[in-house]
This record gives structure tokens, C-alpha cells and sequence, in this order.
């Protein structure tokens, strides 16, 4: 199989449109999610987005901010520890914003239904309360039967919760560690990505890290990603700054904290989108706009541990490069 | 013994774990309270987050998320949503579960959705606040045998009726949970700053069966949005241990629950 590595830039633009169904591929609220994916959306002045995200935050609350997203479908919109998410919460306030409450297992019961081709997800949750009552897409029907539809299991004749399975027109998966051919493996919590890279019509993996196949071979069965189903692998180091990719590196706590208060502001987001957006071209310009002080730091995570067995597959950095340039993409 | 009002509340929750549990614990102070439980009385507490995280306890102080780093650095196990809200919580294998609210209501229904200022009634419209959606609260609170219910006592957060009602309680009371086909039983507690509160077990209306030795049913009762029921006679919480707050500050290193002496 040959190499699929491809510029961010070059996959954003080969991958993504206006209007498009938008899904980030990521751990929980504050967790690993390629965040950077969202920053060069912006770059290339995505717009009318339906964002299907699952749980995690800053880069819907950057997006919401950026005035890139018209819809969302997701399960948890919040900072966990540092707070609700400001820009999220302009938008969603002002009703530029639609944005769909579900929780967040039935946004990973909405995959699987999408993965398997289902035509709908019976459920046992969020039935008899205002998820499934109300609709932000439908507003004006009480009590929305569109959303989560009563359906009756024809065994007992009881009544369930019907869910519309999730098929979005791409993803944007964080993964830890790929090889050029997508094959991919993910420390921490899988969250939905596995659901979700069989539900998406498209599949664009960015990667914190390269090695090599035979990496993969030594650890079979922690490929829950094949490269089968991947169009595209970007490398991209700290992708899912300024928040947490567990055995690469922590969240970046002031920035968290910075980003969430500069997008609580159109003049905020403004500076922050000429500091942290539009400021870099490279990898090496965004490494450097990170800080490398800051980098070694948040280097030194106590979960780096996690990344040993891993090491002596790793490709280096004149390796990719190399890679790179025969791709030429 | 000096203690705050937040700590109080992470050890009464935290008192309602028992050793063995199969728990699950949403994000910051019921993260704190679980992970007290486990710290102090119940060692073999089988404790998980929604991620899919098994075995982990915190360090380097309270985790900023459910996957922060700070719980990934001893879990045996990481897996999925659909593993551990779905396999283990919506299916009702979980015993317990911990969440935070920003409103509940007299049937002890929860809302995290946001703020309309007022109940939101037929028709959806924008938040005044948007707050954060249910996350795992609404699976929790739906399948896990028993869920404990934390939030500061403010009379605006103890609605009559909640503005959306995100995770479910008993919702109209009495029986009509059995409406629907939650695998769980419903919140058996709802642990405040100021008491805790237990449900009738036929009308299912939250009633104030203890509070804490620094506060008096009064402070209570004007406190509380609705008209509540005071169970003859109220009993005393005890006070925190020594041992107990030892344990829960080992948890809380980043002093979390002690920012606001007053709080």
C-alpha cells in the first residue's frame, strides 16, 4: 500500500467544503481532538458547517466563534474544569447557532447506527425528558416526534426511543500513532472514534506521530483504526494543543484558559485569530508560536510512560519530511 | 475542625458509596466526592469515568476532565462511551452514579442544558445561558441503580420546575419513571451545601432528611425554591472526621473545594 501522508493544508482543502457535515474524531471534553483541523477550517474560510462533534470543546467553541458553523448535533458542550465555552455560548444565545442536545451515549449509539447502517437506534435514555422533547432544528413542534421518535419493540410491545443514525460527510480523527498507510493506534480513551471512523463517508486521520508498519504488526489487536478506511494522514505534532493528547504531551492550562476568554469577545477572537491562526504557515512556525519552553513542558507528561512500547518504531523527523515530499501533497 | 461548605457536601456524597460498587463519577466535585470514597471507606470501590477509564485515581490533584492525564497515568483499562455508558451504565449493570447539577427540581429532576428563566415550555427556543448539555448525565441518571444528585443549596438552582429538564429524576413523581424504560432506579439522594435530601417512596417529592451541623432548617427551607417537606425529626449529618478530611484533601491537592473559605 503506498503512503497516504498529506499536508493539513492540502487535506482541508481536498476534503472539506461549505455546508458540509463536519465531525471531529476525538477524546472527551478536554482531551485529544485535532484541534488544528479547526484552526486551518478557519484559514481556508469554511462556512455554514454542520458540526458533528461528540464531546469535545475548544475547537467547536473556536469554530462557533469564527461564525464557520451554523449547526451542531452533540452530546456535551462544556470546558469541564475551565468553565463553559464562551464563543460556543454567544452563538448558541444569539440563535446564530442551532445547536441539537444529545447525550453522550446516544451520540455514540448515532454512530454505531451509521456504522452499521441502521435505520435507527432503539434506546433505552434520554427518552421522557427535553431531549427528546425538544428540537433545536424543529422548533416549533411541541413536543418534537422528528427527533427521538417513540417506536415500539415488537417483542414486549414496549415503548423505546428511536435515534437517527450519524453518517457525516467527513471525519477529522486525533490519533496518537499512524503509519503512512493509516493503519492507527489511540492511547487513552477511544471515546467514539471507533464507532465513528465506520460511520463517517470520509476518514482523514491526524496523527501526534509516524512509525513504521511494522509497528502495527508487533500490536494488531491495538489497530482499532486499518488503514482501509483512511483517505488521508496528516502529521501533525500537538494537533490537539492547547488541550491533552495522553502519552505525548498535557493540556496547556493558561491557554485553555486564554483561548476561552479571548472567544467570549468578537474583538477577542479577532487578536486571537491573528495570534494563533493566522500567525504560522509550517508546523515549525505553529511549534514555535506554542513556545518550545512550553513545549518541553507539557513534553514531560506523567503519562509519557504510555508511549514506550512505541518508541523504537517511531520514524524521525528527516524520515517524514522524506515521506512528505514524495507524497508531494 | 475547620472544614468548607463544599467539602462538607464531597464527604456526605462521598458517604454514599459503598465498598465494592461498581461507581460512576461525572467531572470536578463528583470526581472529588467518588474519589474521596475510594480514598477513605470504600478501597475496592470498582470506580470508572464515561470514557471508558477503569481503574485509575487521580494525581498531581483534581483532573480538569474525565481523560485529563491526570486519570491516565494508572487505569488498566481504556475502552469507549459505548462500553462504559452504554455496556456498563444504560444496560443497569452500574450500582451508583455521581452527578452535578446547575437546577433541580422537587421530583429531583436535573437540568445542565441551560437557563430560560422560566420553564421552557412547547416551544424550543435559545438559552438565555447556555450551559453544558448533559454530557453522561442523562445515561447515568437513567440507567444506574442509584444516583446521587450534588449541587450548591441556592434557592434559584431548587426550582419548582426545572427550565429543561436534561437528566431524569422521578419527572411528574410517584410512578412515572415507569413509564419509560430506564434500566435505573432513580436518584437516591440529593447531596447539598447545606443537607441532603431523600425522596418519599411513594410520591417520589424530595424531602429535607438531614442537614449539616452549621445549618438550620430554616436556612434550608428559604433556600429551596419550592415549598419543602421537612422529615420529623431532622437528622444531624455528622461532621467530618479527621481521617475523612485527610482523605478527601489528598484528593482535592489542588484545594479545589477550599477556594472560597465561605463556600
Amino acid at each position: 500500500m503506498s503512503s497516504k501522508l498529506m499536508s493539513l493544508s492540502h487535506a482541508v482543502a481536498r476534503f472539506t467544503h461549505d455546508g458540509m457535515q463536519y465531525a471531529s474524531g476525538a477524546g472527551l471534553p478536554v482531551g485529544a481532538d485535532p484541534v488544528v483541523f479547526g484552526r486551518e477550517l478557519i484559514r481556508q474560510n469554511r462556512r455554514h458547517l454542520h458540526a458533528i462533534f461528540h464531546a469535545t470543546t475548544q475547537q467547536l467553541n473556536l469554530l462557533c466563534a469564527a461564525g464557520a458553523v451554523d449547526k451542531i448535533e452533540c452530546g456535551f458542550s462544556g470546558l469541564e474544569g475551565f468553565g463553559f465555552a464562551n464563543g460556543l455560548r454567544r452563538a448558541v444565545e444569539s440563535g446564530r447557532v442551532l445547536l441539537e442536545d444529545y447525550s453522550n451515549l446516544t451520540m455514540a449509539l448515532r454512530f454505531l447506527g451509521g456504522a452499521l447502517n441502521w435505520p435507527f437506534v432503539p434506546a433505552t435514555v434520554n427518552v421522557g425528558t427535553d431531549l427528546q422533547f425538544h428540537s433545536a432544528f424543529h422548533p416549533d413542534e411541541p413536543a418534537s416526534r422528528r427527533k427521538i421518535p417513540p417506536v415500539t419493540d415488537p417483542f414486549s410491545g414496549r415503548e423505546y426511543g428511536a435515534l437517527a443514525p450519524l453518517r457525516p460527510d467527513l471525519a477529522a480523527i486525533h490519533v496518537t500513532l499512524a503509519d503512512p498507510e493509516g493503519n492507527a493506534i489511540m492511547l487513552g480513551s477511544e471515546w467514539s472514534r471507533f464507532e465513528l471512523s465506520r460511520a463517517t463517508r470520509r476518514l482523514v486521520l491526524v496523527a501526534d506521530a509516524l512509525v513504521a508498519t511494522d509497528c502495527m504488526r508487533q500490536f494488531p489487536n491495538l489497530v482499532r483504526i486499518p488503514g482501509l478506511l483512511v483517505e488521508a494522514v496528516v502529521y501533525w505534532p500537538f494537533s490537539a494543543w492547547p488541550q491533552a493528547s495522553p502519552g505525548i504531551h498535557d493540556g496547556d492550562e493558561r491557554h485553555m484558559r486564554l483561548m476561552n476568554e479571548a472567544l467570549g469577545t468578537p474583538e477577542g477572537y479577532a487578536r486571537y485569530r491573528r495570534d494563533f491562526i493566522d500567525s504560522y504557515q509550517t508546523l515549525d512556525e505553529y511549534l514555535a508560536l506554542i513556545g518550545p519552553d512550553t513545549v518541553e513542558k507539557l513534553t514531560a507528561t506523567a503519562t509519557g510512560f504510555l508511549l514506550d512500547p512505541y518508541r523504537r518504531w517511531l520514524l524521525s523527523r528527516a524520515e517524514i519530511d522524506e515521506l512528505l515530499a514524495e507524497s508531494d501533497l | 475542625m475547620s472544614y468548607t461548605r463544599q467539602e462538607m457536601m464531597a464527604i456526605a456524597a462521598g458517604r454514599e458509596i459503598r465498598d465494592g460498587e461498581l461507581a460512576i463519577f461525572g467531572v470536578g466535585l463528583s470526581l472529588l466526592a467518588g474519589f474521596f470514597a475510594q480514598a477513605h471507606h470504600a478501597p475496592r470501590v470498582r470506580a470508572m469515568t464515561e470514557g471508558g477509564i477503569y481503574g485509575a485515581t487521580p494525581v498531581g490533584g483534581l483532573p480538569w476532565g474525565i481523560e485529563c492525564n491526570r486519570l491516565c497515568t494508572n487505569a488498566v483499562s481504556f475502552t469507549n462511551a459505548l462500553d462504559a455508558l452504554g455496556f456498563l451504565v444504560a444496560s443497569g449493570r452500574c450500582d451508583v452514579g455521581l452527578i452535578g447539577a446547575a437546577q433541580v427540581d422537587r421530583f429531583g429532576n436535573v437540568n445542565t442544558t441551560g437557563i430560560w428563566g422560566e420553564p421552557l415550555g412547547e416551544r424550543y427556543r435559545p438559552p438565555k445561558v447556555r450551559l453544558t448539555g448533559s454530557g453522561g448525565a442523562n445515561d447515568i441518571a437513567s440507567g444506574c441503580r442509584r444516583v446521587i444528585v450534588m449541587l450548591a443549596h441556592e434557592k434559584k438552582r431548587f426550582a419548582e420546575r426545572v427550565d429543561y429538564l436534561t437528566s431524569p429524576g422521578y419527572l411528574d413523581g410517584g410512578d412515572a419513571r415507569a413509564r419509560y424504560p430506564f434500566r435505573g432506579g432513580g436518584p437516591s439522594a440529593i447531596v447539598t451545601t447545606l443537607g441532603i435530601l431523600r425522596p418519599d417512596l411513594e410520591t417520589r417529592e424530595f424531602v429535607l432528611a438531614a442537614r449539616y451541623a452549621f445549618a438550620s432548617v430554616e436556612e434550608i427551607v428559604a433556600n429551596t425554591g419550592w415549598p419543602l417537606r421537612v422529615s420529623e425529626p431532622v437528622a444531624v449529618v455528622p461532621e467530618p472526621t479527621e481521617r475523612e478530611l485527610a482523605a478527601l484533601r489528598r484528593v482535592d491537592q489542588t484545594g479545589m473545594l477550599r477556594r472560597n473559605p465561605d463556600g
